[in-house]
Parts: C-alpha cells; sequence; structure tokens
C-alpha cells in the first residue's frame, strides 16, 4: 500500500512535470506570435539590420518600470497593459533584390492561418508596400502584425495581446518600433468630413 | 520503497543540476569578455582609472533621445572590458548565435542591431537584479569592442525601453567617458 508520503511525492513531481510542460509549449502555443527566425539570414545581406524582443517577461518589467507621474510613460505604460510581447525585425538594403518572395511567403502564410484578417484600409505616409494584419478572437483583438516591404527595406512588427491601430500608433518609435507612419484611411476620411 | 529512492535520487539530481546551471551563468560578464577573446583571437585591456578620467573629455556627453546628458548606470556598478585596436574579423551572425546561446539562460535580449557597412554590431540584454536590473551592452566595431554591463534603476529601465538603442550607446560612452564612482 502506498504511504501518505508516496502519495504527495508522486502529486508533486506531476504538478512540477505540468508547470514544466506548460512553461515550455506556452510560447508554441501562443497564436499571434509570428515565427520570424526564417528572416534572420537576411541580416548577412543587410547593410542594417535590427531585431528586437520584447517577450511577456519583458513586458511586465516594462509595466514596473514606466511611472504613474511622467504623462509619456503613463500614456505607454495603458497602451501597453495587457500587450504580452513585441517583436520587431528591420532590414535595411543598398541594392535592390536582396529578399525574396519566399522570405515572404514565410512570413504571410502564418498570416494566413484561422483567426488573422489583413485590414484593407490602411496606407502609410511611407513608400512602399504595407500590410497591417489583427488576429481576431471573436470581436477581441488577440494580436497585430504589420509587414512593410520597400525595394531596399522589410519591416515586420508583431505585437502578441490587445492592440489596435490606434495603440500602434502611439508606440511607433517607442519600444523598438520603427516609425511606420501608419494611416487608417477610415480615420482619415472621418477627419476630412 | 526502491521507488521512493528512486524518485528523490531524480529530484535531487534536477535541483544539483539546476543550481549548477545557474551558477556557471553568474559570472557572465567574464564569460562574455572570454567569448569574444576567443572568437575573435583578441584581448581584452585594464583601463587605469588616470586614463579613464582622461578618456572623459575626448566624447561627447551621453546622447539620449529628447533629453539633455544624465547618467544611466547606478554609481559604482559598471563592469567594463575594452579591447581597442584589434581586429574583429569574423561572420557577425555566427557570432550573433554565440553570444545569445552564451547568455539565453539568465539574460533577456532586448535589442540587436548589426550594420554591415559600418562593420558594428550592438547587443543589448537585460535580467532582473532585485529592485534593480542589470543590463549588459556589448559592442564591435571593425577595430575596438566594448563589453559593458551596468545596474540601473526601474527609471533608468524606462528610459532604455523607450529608446533601446540611443540608451544602450549612451550606456556604452557613459562607461567609457565617465570615471568611476
Amino acid at each position: 500500500m502506498k504511504s501518505l508520503f508516496q502519495t504527495k511525492l508522486g502529486a508533486l513531481l506531476t504538478a512540477a512535470l505540468f508547470v514544466t510542460i506548460s512553461a515550455v509549449t506556452a510560447n508554441a502555443q501562443e497564436p499571434s506570435r509570428l515565427q520570424l527566425s526564417s528572416l534572420d539570414h537576411l541580416a548577412a545581406k543587410a547593410s542594417q539590420s535590427v531585431d528586437v524582443n520584447i517577450d511577456e517577461r519583458l513586458m511586465r518589467l516594462a509595466s514596473k518600470a514606466f511611472s504613474d507621474t511622467d504623462a509619456e510613460e503613463r500614456e505607454i505604460k495603458k497602451v501597453i497593459a495587457g500587450v504580452k510581447g513585441i517583436y520587431v525585425k528591420v532590414f535595411e538594403f543598398e541594392a535592390e533584390g536582396q529578399y525574396s518572395s519566399a522570405d515572404m511567403e514565410t512570413i504571410r502564410t502564418q498570416l494566413r492561418g484561422p483567426g488573422w484578417t489583413r485590414l484593407v484600409n490602411v496606407t502609410s505616409k511611407k513608400e512602399g508596400n504595407l500590410e497591417v494584419y489583427l488576429l481576431m478572437n471573436g470581436d477581441m483583438v488577440n494580436g497585430l502584425a504589420v509587414v512593410a516591404s520597400d525595394v531596399k527595406e522589410l519591416v515586420i512588427v508583431n505585437i502578441v495581446g490587445p492592440v489596435d491601430l490606434d495603440k500602434l500608433a502611439k508606440l511607433e518609435g517607442q519600444l523598438g518600433i520603427p516609425e511606420l507612419g501608419i494611416e487608417s484611411n477610415k480615420k482619415k476620411n472621418d477627419d476630412e468630413k | 520503497m526502491s521507488t521512493i529512492r528512486t524518485l528523490i535520487v531524480a529530484v535531487v539530481l534536477l535541483c544539483v543540476t539546476c543550481v549548477s546551471v545557474v551558477q556557471g551563468k553568474g559570472d557572465d560578464f567574464n564569460s562574455v569578455v572570454k567569448m569574444i577573446e576567443q572568437f575573435y583571437g583578441v584581448k581584452h585591456e585594464e583601463i587605469p582609472f588616470l586614463a579613464k578620467a582622461g578618456m572623459k573629455v575626448a566624447r561627447t556627453a551621453a546622447r539620449i533621445k529628447g533629453g539633455t546628458a544624465r547618467r544611466i548606470a547606478e554609481a559604482g556598478s559598471i563592469k567594463l572590458a575594452v579591447f581597442e585596436n584589434q581586429d574583429f574579423n569574423g561572420e557577425f551572425i555566427k557570432f550573433r548565435n554565440s553570444l545569445n546561446g552564451a547568455l539565453n539562460q539568465t539574460w533577456q535580449p532586448l535589442i540587436q542591431t548589426l550594420s554591415a557597412t559600418e562593420e558594428e554590431q550592438t547587443y543589448i540584454f537585460l535580467r532582473e537584479a532585485g529592485e534593480k536590473f542589470n543590463v549588459l551592452v556589448v559592442t564591435i566595431e571593425p577595430r575596438d569592442a566594448t563589453v559593458v554591463q551596468v545596474n540601473v534603476s526601474p527609471k533608468n529601465l524606462a528610459i532604455l525601453l523607450k529608446d533601446p538603442e540611443g540608451t544602450g550607446k549612451a550606456i556604452t560612452e557613459e562607461a567609457t567617458i565617465i570615471d568611476q564612482e
């Protein structure tokens, strides 16, 4: 017959195993987190490359670090509340054609997955193509992805968690997110009325 | 009974492994300096205190986005290794992978920038240290490199997070310009 000690030890080990497996798989299960490592090889061809990784742990630190008394930091804190990660990759090239359609496809394939919707009413003040995607879960936004591409530049921004275009606009130039010059055409039309 | 013994041994072994991993990563600053030395076949220099004070006049003040010069590192917390007038030839992607591999247990990579045209690499890692935060900045240029580790307050962590690239440069400048108190 099993002793109480044996039973407790078994339960403890099972719980520990469960926690470990949950921690390991948590990242893989986050559907709005894009796998961007397929683009890493472009850094060798790029004249400049930037790789920003602010994961959930860093986001928590950021929330703690931003002050409630400073107006700008208070605003950022509000915007990033609930955000679980910000991932940015920027590649600038000296020559054209340094990244291929296959490179783009590795990202677009993920953005064709369930829940992702491309916003059509978004443009950028900057030159080049801009694609903005939201990961929807019912009415809730669970993630955002921006693919900005030009012949000599490729920018991917992936925000994990509840975020919208207005929030993204407020984060441009902060937390390693480049200035994307994103404009919502709907908003622009509303302003023109 | 033998099952209990096996389980206890397994748990103890797991704990010992975890502890040794943490201890092995304890002095990451020196590990990174050694890694750079081995990867590039270079040697870091000890900088005399007076020489460091002399460097102060040679450079501009720390540049932080939207503000004037200010101290970022906590007083007395700076660890600095400088490599001067040596060749840093090597595949930077390979170096980046080695560096990330060496630090990924205890440090969070915040931002990594590579400039092929300028042949410049900058890596910023973060970790919690009680109420404060440790920041590790590695900068590799064609002929020089620096490794800086500092403690920062939550307030200065906010500055770093708002402008990681600019603040990372400011930390390196601060460590090499301003004499440690």
